[in-house]
This record gives C-alpha cells, sequence and structure tokens, in this order.
C-alpha cells in the first residue's frame, strides 16, 4: 500500500482541522439557539450572584447598636455557643457584612411553631429550585428561586412585607441561595432587621424528621391542621 | 483457503472502534442532558471553579456547554465528521480533566484527606463522583478519542468526513 506522502499528510490535516473547527462553529451555534428557546436557559447579560458580591462599605456612624436592631424572636433563647463548622462560620461572617442575622435549628423551629406564623407574621421562604420545593419543604414555606427571582417576587414580596420575621433557607451546607434570597428580599424593601437566614437548611430540617411538606404551596392553618 | 490474515482482525477492530464511539457517545449525551435540564445548577457548579471573572462568560460556558456535548455526542453516534469530533472533545477534554483535578487538590488540602476519598460534584453531570474514578474515566474517554482521531476507520458511520 503507498504511503501518502507529506502534502496528502498536510492536506489531510488541513481538513482535519478545518472538519474540527466546522463543528466546533456549527455546535456553539446550536447550543446558543438551544439555550435561548429553552424555558430554562442562562441569561447570558445577567449576572446571577450579583447578591453575593460584597456589600459596599457602610457610611461611619458613632452609634453601630442603634444602625440594625437585632430582632430574633422574643422567645429565643440561645445560651449554649457552640463552634459553627467552618461553612455556617463564614456563611454567617458574610451575613453579618450585609446587616443580616443567621438562624439556628432551634430558633428555626421555635418560629416555625410560633402562632404567629398561622397568621402571616412569621413567614418562610424557600430559596431552592422548582423541583427541590416540590419534593418537599418547610409547611406554609414559598418559594423564591432567586436564580429566577421575577417568576415569584411578585407574590412573596407583599406578604413578606407584612411579616414581622422572615425566614430564608435552602438546601443548608455550602448552599449561597437563602443568603442571595435574603439579599433580593431586602433591596425589595423588606426591612434587614427582620430576615433570618436559617443556614442549616432543608437538609437539616428534614434530617431532625421536622414536618415535611410535598408539593404546592398550602396555607399555615391547612398544613397545621394535617 | 485461509483468510487473509488482516480481514477478520480488521472488521474486528472497526466493531470495537464503533462500540467504543457509541460508548463516548452516550456518556456525551447523558451527561449533556444532566447539565441541561437544570443549566443553573450547573452555572452554580462552574462559578466554584473561579474560571471567569465576567458574569457574562461564565453564563456562556454554562449556557453553550451541556448543548455542545449533547451536539458531540450525537454525531459521533451517527459518526459524521468523527476524527474532527474526536479532536474537539480531545481538546476539550484536556484541560476540563486539568481543572477538576486542581479543584480535587485544593479540597484535599483543606481536608487534609488521602486523594482517592475525595468526592465532590464536578459539574460533569453524574452529580458528587469519587475523584480517582472520575479522572481514570476522563483519561480513558481522552485516550479512546486520540484513537479515533488516528484511526481512519469510517465503517458504520453516516459520513465519516465531512472533508474528502
Amino acid at each position: 500500500m503507498p504511503q501518502p506522502n507529506s502534502s496528502q499528510k498536510s492536506r489531510e490535516l488541513r481538513h482535519l482541522l478545518l472538519e474540527a473547527l466546522v463543528v466546533v462553529v456549527a455546535g456553539l451555534l446550536l447550543a446558543l439557539g438551544a439555550n435561548a428557546v429553552s424555558s430554562r436557559g442562562i441569561k447570558i447579560t445577567r449576572d446571577y450572584f450579583s447578591a453575593l458580591n460584597p456589600p459596599p462599605a457602610p457610611p461611619p456612624s458613632t452609634n453601630k447598636a442603634t444602625e440594625n436592631p437585632q430582632v430574633l424572636p422574643p422567645t429565643t433563647n440561645v445560651t449554649v455557643e457552640t463552634p459553627l463548622p467552618p461553612a455556617l462560620a463564614q456563611a454567617a461572617a458574610r451575613l453579618q457584612q450585609r446587616g443580616l442575622q443567621m438562624a439556628t435549628l432551634q430558633q428555626a423551629l421555635q418560629l416555625y411553631r410560633d402562632a404567629r406564623r398561622l397568621s402571616g407574621l412569621v413567614v418562610f421562604v424557600d430559596a431552592r429550585n422548582d423541583r427541590s420545593y416540590q419534593e418537599g419543604h418547610i409547611p406554609g414555606a414559598w418559594q423564591l428561586d432567586p436564580y429566577r427571582h421575577e417568576n415569584y417576587m411578585a407574590a412573596v414580596q407583599p406578604v413578606c412585607q407584612q411579616a414581622e420575621v422572615v425566614v430564608v433557607y435552602c438546601t443548608g451546607g455550602d448552599c449561597e441561595d437563602s443568603e442571595m434570597a435574603a439579599v433580593m428580599l431586602a433591596e425589595a424593601g423588606i426591612p434587614k432587621n427582620r430576615i433570618l437566614v436559617f443556614a442549616g437548611g432543608f437538609d437539616e430540617w428534614s434530617a431532625n424528621k421536622l414536618p415535611v411538606e410535598k408539593g404546592a404551596r398550602m396555607p399555615p392553618q391547612q398544613s397545621q391542621s394535617k | 483457503m485461509n483468510n487473509p490474515p488482516n480481514k477478520p482482525s480488521t472488521s474486528q477492530f472497526a466493531a470495537w472502534m464503533a462500540v467504543a464511539r457509541w460508548i463516548v457517545a452516550a456518556l456525551f449525551i447523558w451527561m449533556g442532558i444532566n447539565k441541561a435540564i437544570e443549566p443553573v445548577d450547573f452555572l452554580k457548579l462552574l462559578r466554584q471553579y473561579d474560571l471567569a471573572h465576567t458574569p457574562w462568560m461564565l453564563n456562556l460556558v454554562a449556557a453553550t456547554l451541556p448543548w455542545f456535548e449533547i451536539f458531540c455526542g450525537v454525531l459521533l453516534g451517527l459518526g459524521i465528521a468523527v476524527r474532527g469530533v474526536a479532536l474537539v472533545v480531545v481538546a476539550m477534554l484536556g484541560p476540563l480533566t486539568w481543572l477538576v483535578l486542581q479543584r480535587a487538590l485544593a479540597l484535599q488540602a483543606a481536608s487534609g484527606s488521602p486523594f482517592c476519598s475525595i468526592r465532590f460534584d464536578c459539574g460533569c453531570g453524574a452529580g458528587e463522583v469519587w475523584i480517582c474514578a472520575k479522572l481514570l474515566e476522563n483519561l480513558l474517554l481522552i485516550a479512546v478519542c486520540a484513537i479515533l482521531v488516528m484511526v481512519r476507520e469510517g465503517r458504520f458511520c453516516l459520513r465519516f468526513n465531512l472533508f474528502n
């Protein structure tokens, strides 16, 4: 069998590279088109993580105590200080920087059992995506997926505006979605001192075999009677 | 009387190459679909690599890579532009594998665990994976695709070359 000469080889190489280039260009065009028509597609120009950017430095103030009064519910009484896992400690520091507070499981549970929840003065907000929310959420929790906040904010914002305490959670662990949702709520006009981020999230909640509601949200009165 | 010695082994080789190509194609389609179903989850995983410093660049990768993988998988499965696709896959998988390795090394340094006990979601489309298994899988994929680039075996293909 005759061996290909060098000009044949270089032509083959050119064809191979051209073929790869055609694949890349066609693939990218098709991928952009598919993303554009997909209902779950990414919006290229949007900054999905803007809520996690470091907040601007606060103006100097002489009285920091009155600047951001911490209004954890009066029923909350956490006296034992246990060291937080590194991820939670980092989250707590970030939240503090933003003037937000972190809630522990005990605090979240106390608020869940608080009678004010039935009248909408204590509101839980789930910052996970549709699939996770449908699979199970804290009973009565409203959904606010921060990556698709435009779909939820109109319903959630008025509810949170009327509430005395808003507890936001996501999966827990390294999840930052509850922080993002909390920042978005604050930007939408909910006073920061009313917002708590339950950092343990749904994983910690369900691991402690606490009540879980599946499917669509039911008003707290209904979920309570179940 | 006897068959030429190269005939059976050549057709056997063609069959093996086709099977290998279909396995790579199936993997790419499966992993691409897993990412394309919830691209925001993929975006969050990509962000961990701290690759892009502008949001649109990160978004662009998260928006296109899943569909691009599906596209490559379909072409490989059908046997269209096989060598070109395989070359693109090698060029794509090499740097991605390097990034996964770097991330795993960072996680190992942070946790102090043995390297092969590191398990995390690398954003590859298969959820949480053991790092050593993932690296081995990627190296195998790279090796198979490198063979596909080098070998001109066009049987079981719709259009092996785009340009002749």
